[in-house]
């Protein structure tokens, strides 16, 4: 760790007391390039600041440039992880716009392959803060049974990351019995193994010690500052976009929001716990009751060109609340879309919230929001609420970092 | 200036706390509240729905900056997810295209913080108030320091 005794008359013309420590872009805490760069006192954070940039692509510009079909695929690929649902928010902003519905059996697989992907995606995190917190076995045994899941997405789908398979009026494949037979399999392979890795989690020392108290914030500051999804859950805050808005299949599934009071890294792994456990019960229901009926509408049959008309529409990703908003001017190609991730306002906002943690904490707490790097774009910010010892210009920070 | 809120029945029940200072109402699909008021309006209208549902009671949840290049303004939507009624309302906004400037809500939430930055550098709009504006923020910095603003639709980009 880097020297903090330096004594005053060693470092004569620039008296500092406080060192500056950059966590990324590369680091081997983190998984995606991001950089928060901390500043501590001792080991004590006093002043953070996430710059990231690492991964913008323009693709809000880029929808402009392409056709409203085309685009589908542009928004899958915003994420790699959460692809389907960026897919299914930007289609039912376009079936808004078309004033279309989808059939309800087209409804019931969307809303299962989501669930799928909550559930991987909530796996993945859970084994990457087990890693980070020096956990590695947890995080292997994790990684291997969401695998299964990957599997599951497969059968549904066609494709074990990248779906595409959500399209306007409906989805692209339908599922056989033989196929849901194989799914309920795999889902009650999956559940018992997710419940020992509560246990672990709940029982575990060193994993309670790294991850109770820590990261702590409170229900207003999570209304204040936008905070989304778990993070937000886990302080008691009741949002879920399944809940609020009941797209796609939600109206009819039953489910529970979760929500934890601990408001710490802690509660923020057992929401995703327990929410794994919902996806599992929102799957099952889903592959006991999917209606019949056509889920594949006939592309051919889709109006190449839209109607005038706007559309706000939001879905609750693995990581919270993602919106999008688009307007069409008429013609093929949309003359607005605005994509709102969740890691956008959960990893910029929460900033001000590593001040008072030791550095060791950094990273945890970072992976207790889940940062999806890929979703968000290009950022620097300064601490609002309080300014460290050292002044350093925006300029010198986005050129001088290495 | 009285808004619609004196001609009474209109208004949705959501945005009455507000009422004096909608100009117009609007529903965008799917049934979203669209209540259009003036720029230098915008944090006073916020600030009065804080007020009236509590600060766990609503989010800002996103904001829309738009360029409307044919009626030479530019349109800022601030999405607001009313928790405690269970519905999203969205504050529309003008201000012309040759003087994009309105004041900033980052005094009544500092959720506001990278939508007015991104609004900035994309789009050029100026939030008064706010002292974390700057180009390079999201856009690369050889465009940044060319001056152009992507988002506008004769940027050329």
């Amino acid at each position: 760790m880097a020297d903090t005794n330096v004594k005053p008359d060693k470092v004569v013309e620039i008296p500092l007391s406080t060192v500056e420590i950059p966590v990324g872009p590369q680091h081997p805490a983190v998984h995606e390039p991001i950089l928060i760069k901390v500043y501590a006192e001792g080991e004590q954070v006093v002043r953070a600041e996430a710059h990231t940039g690492y991964n913008h692509r323009g693709i809000e510009k880029l929808a402009e440039k392409k056709s409203f079909y085309q685009d589908i695929f542009l928004c899958g690929r915003v994420c790699g992880i959460c692809n389907s649902v960026h897919a299914d928010c930007y289609v039912r902003a376009l079936e808004r716009i078309l004033d279309k519905d989808p059939p309800p059996r087209a409804k019931y697989l969307r809303t299962l392959v989501m669930e799928l992907e909550r559930l991987h995606s909530h796996m993945l995190v859970l084994a990457v803060t087990a890693e980070i917190v020096g956990f590695d076995t947890l995080f292997m045994h994790m990684m291997r049974d969401r695998e299964l899941i990957m599997k599951a997405k497969e059968i549904v789908t066609g494709n074990r990351v990248l779906a595409d398979y959500i399209m306007v009026g409906g989805v692209r494949r339908d599922l056989n019995s033989e196929k849901v037979d194989k799914l309920k399999k795999i889902l009650s392979k999956v559940e018992p193994a997710i419940k020992h890795y509560q246990k672990v989690y709940e029982e575990d020392v060193t994993l309670r010690k790294r991850l109770v108290g820590v990261g702590v914030i409170s229900p207003a500051e999570v209304t204040t500052h936008g905070l989304l999804g778990p993070v937000a859950r886990a302080s008691n805050i009741p949002t879920d976009a399944r809940f609020h808005d009941a797209y796609d299949a939600y109206a009819e599934v039953p489910f529970r929001v979760i929500t934890r009071k601990e408001c710490d890294c802690w509660g923020r792994s057992m929401v995703r716990f327990e929410e794994s456990f919902v996806s599992i019960e929102i799957c099952r229901y889903i592959l006991n009751h999917l209606p019949q009926g056509e889920a594949v509408p006939d592309e051919r049959r889709l109006p190449r060109r839209f109607p005038e008309g706007e559309a706000f529409t939001t879905v609750e990703a693995p990581r919270g609340e993602l919106t999008y908003y688009v307007m069409s001017k008429g013609g093929i190609s949309p003359y607005r879309v605005k994509i709102r991730t969740p890691s956008y306002n959960n990893i910029i906002n929460t900033v001000p919230f590593y001040v008072g943690h030791t550095i060791a904490d950094v990273p945890t707490i970072l992976a207790s929001y889940d940062p999806c790097i890929s979703c968000m774009e290009r950022a620097v910010i300064v601490d609002l609420r309080r300014g460290g010892r050292r002044v350093v210009s925006l300029r010198d920070l986005a050129r001088g970092v290495a | 200036m009285s808004g619609v809120g004196g001609e009474g029945a209109e208004v949705p029940e959501v945005i009455k706390p507000i009422a004096n200072l909608v100009k117009e109402v609007d529903v965008m699909k799917p049934g979203r509240v669209v209540a259009v008021i003036e720029p230098e309006d915008v944090p006073k209208a916020y600030a009065a729905l804080r007020d009236h549902y509590g600060e766990t009671g609503l989010y800002f949840s996103t904001l829309v900056a738009t360029d409307l290049k044919d009626e030479g303004r530019f349109r800022i939507d601030y999405y607001v997810n009313v928790l405690a009624k269970n519905q999203y309302v969205v504050l529309r906004t003008h201000v012309p295209r040759d003087n994009p400037k309105l004041p900033s809500i980052l005094p009544e939430t500092p959720a506001a913080l990278p939508g007015e930055c991104e609004a900035y550098d994309v789009l050029g709009i100026v939030f008064e108030g706010n002292p974390h504006l700057r180009r390079a923020f999201f856009v690369p910095e050889e465009v940044a320091e060319k001056g152009i603003f992507p988002l506008r639709k004769d940027a050329g980009v």
